[in-house]
């Protein structure tokens, strides 16, 4: 593997901007072109939402279960975990095993992982991995 | 501006190899429609699509084709045709904005994540030159659609930007159906992205790069990480089924409890989006297991016979075709698991993911971390690792505190209420019912 290709420098990441605007433009366009070539009808009813059959009985604005809350709460607590777990573990493998620092490395990465399971407990025994 | 400092080798390669995978891709999510329809029907005794050829219905093409069907093959492209014909309606009381912007929100991501895989490993480029813009030095390039060294957070990160697109869907709908399978989706992608992250950790750490084309040298080395990984492997394949939204994580759009979910108002193009998103994405997440688990486009586990970089055109292509058929070969697992295994319930999703996937997640990390740091990453010493881990979870598993079933809801007029001094009534009591007789003018029992 030649260490050239290990890009750092901003210009690797054109290619990304250049998917980007094909994307952006593929959404538009599909979008654009149906809504200009498909036909437009109105009608009395037909704007109603689709509840199986039923006239629909008041919004869908509605307040909804806190448990979903929950779940992004606990969500970001682990991904933010996981985020600064990454680049640990691009370095951790390539420090030299018998050197001490790799001992103090695994030690303090275990620890936060630590932490995150007394998050974990906490949540469980609050029931806020309850569903049911 | 300097363009020769801007247009460099790599950057062509990468600008062609994207031209051509969007195209394949898209191609392929038309296709894979079909392969589905046909799947389907050989699992439920059906013949499946076989009608549509490539006429069309006009009597010129017709007597070109002398009439022949060509197994269905033209169904995708008539579907295609029928979806940009048709009304894209925007029903009233929806919000107007976020309703086109949900479909986009989730083809964009789709579209943009396969972009790291590095489909045709190194090739050593000749040397080129383009009008305008002079000699281009050779030299070897990835051939992939960008080379970027953090190849595997970017896809992550492309990857949960999908969820926008079906919680804006679903919110925006104004639908109650619409609404809950946004909410439920939402909360189901979000809670498998976890499990997602840290079983790619496991992996990452071996490797200790975040480069794509690292990791599959790494297992040209050492073997594919399928062995060494066991544990990890089936956690991001739950994982990667989970987030495409595919059964039986297909709460989202439950069709027997659900209408269609999110999409319920959408028609035309706009719930096309949201079909080709959903297929993009299989493909860009079979891509990523193909790559970590499955060494890319490695022939062979054990043994390699492609080298890792070469400057013949055919060898790039032989791995692009050995990478794709790989992908192909992980779509059609899971079609078939798709139509063999009935749909989870939304609570029993999060627990599978919340006790059940994420704490093992967890335990592989650490497992692995503890490995690597004795060294002892080859396949053996992992295999054996993952076996005693796996024991250990069967043992501790009974012996861990669990929840209780709720009982404490009351709601009135629903099951779990009674009046004071009732019972809750779970079966029939009435002793008609209970009876075992066939009703009057039925066929009588044999």
């Amino acid at each position: 593997m030649p260490s050239t290709l290990a890009a750092v420098e901003l210009n690797s990441y054109l290619p990304i901007f250049i998917i980007l605007l094909m994307a952006v433009t593929f959404a538009v366009a599909n979008v654009a072109g149906s809504l200009l070539i498909g036909p437009q009808r109105k009608g009395g009813n037909k704007g109603i939402a689709y509840e199986s059959g039923m006239n629909p009985v008041g919004t869908a604005r509605k307040r909804f279960n806190v448990r979903f809350y929950l779940i992004a709460m606990v969500f970001l607590v682990f991904d933010v975990e996981i985020i600064f777990l990454y680049p640990w573990a691009a370095t951790f493998p390539n420090i030299d095993p018998g050197s001490p620092d790799s001992l103090v490395w695994l030690g303090r990465i275990l620890f936060f992982l630590f932490t995150t399971v007394v998050a974990y407990v906490y949540g469980f025994r609050k029931g806020v991995f309850r569903f049911d | 501006m300097d363009l020769s400092k801007i247009v460099t080798a790599q950057l062509i390669v990468n600008v062609a190899v994207i031209l051509v995978v969007v195209h394949v891709i898209l191609l392929t999510v038309a296709y894979l429609i079909y392969l589905e329809r046909k799947i389907s029907a050989y699992i439920q005794d059906r013949v499946g699509p076989n009608r549509v050829g490539f006429d069309f219905g006009l009597p010129i093409l017709q007597k070109l084709t002398f009439g022949f069907g060509f197994w269905g093959l033209g169904q995708p492209l008539a579907d295609g045709l029928k979806f940009l014909l048709k009304e894209d309606y925007t029903p009233s009381g929806v919000d107007k904005i976020l309703f086109t912007l949900g479909p986009m929100f989730s083809i964009i991501p789709a579209l943009m994540g396969f972009v790291i895989l590095p489909w045709g490993g190194v090739w050593i480029m000749p040397e080129l030159t383009l009008p305008f813009i002079g000699t281009i030095a050779g030299g070897p390039v990835l051939v992939a659609g960008a080379n970027v060294n953090v190849g595997i957070i970017y896809m992550l990160a492309v990857a949960s930007v999908g969820v926008y697109g079906v919680s804006l869907g679903g919110w925006a709908s104004n639908n109650k159906y619409s609404f809950l399978g946004g909410m439920r989706a939402t909360a189901q992608m979000i809670s498998y992205e976890i499990p997602l992250g840290l079983a790619l950790l496991a992996v990452l750490l071996m490797v200790g790069s975040l480069t794509p084309e690292r990791i599959i040298g790494y297992q040209l080395e050492h073997g594919w990480l399928v062995f060494s990984q066991p544990l990890a492997c089936v956690i991001f394949f739950i994982a990667i089924l989970a987030e495409a939204n595919r059964a039986p994580f297909d709460i989202a759009e439950a069709e027997s409890e659900l209408v269609g979910g999110y999409h319920t108002e959408y028609s035309a193009m706009r719930f096309a989006m949201y079909f080709l998103a959903e297929y993009a994405h299989m493909i860009t997440s079979c891509g990523l297991f193909a790559l970590i688990f499955l060494g890319g486009w490695d022939i062979a586990p054990f043994h390699n016979f492609l080298p890792l970089e070469t400057s013949s055109v055919l060898v790039v292509l032989a791995k692009f075709g050995i990478f794709y058929s790989k992908v192909l070969v992980l779509i059609a697992f899971m079609m078939v698991i798709r139509w063999s295994l009935p749909r989870l319930r939304y609570d029993q999703i999060m627990q599978v993911a919340w006790q059940g996937v994420i704490p093992l997640a967890l335990v592989v990390v650490v497992l692995t971390s503890v490995m690597v740091y004795f060294r002892l990453t080859d396949v053996v010493p992992m295999l054996i690792a993952n076996a005693v881990a796996i024991a250990a979870v069967l043992w501790i598993l009974p012996r861990l505190p669990r929840n209780e079933p709720n009982r404490k809801i009351r709601l009135a007029g629903s099951r779990f209420y009674a009046p004071d001094g009732h019972d809750i009534e779970t079966a029939p009591t009435d002793p008609m019912a209970l009876e075992d007789r066939p009703y009057e003018g039925s066929l009588p029992a044999h």
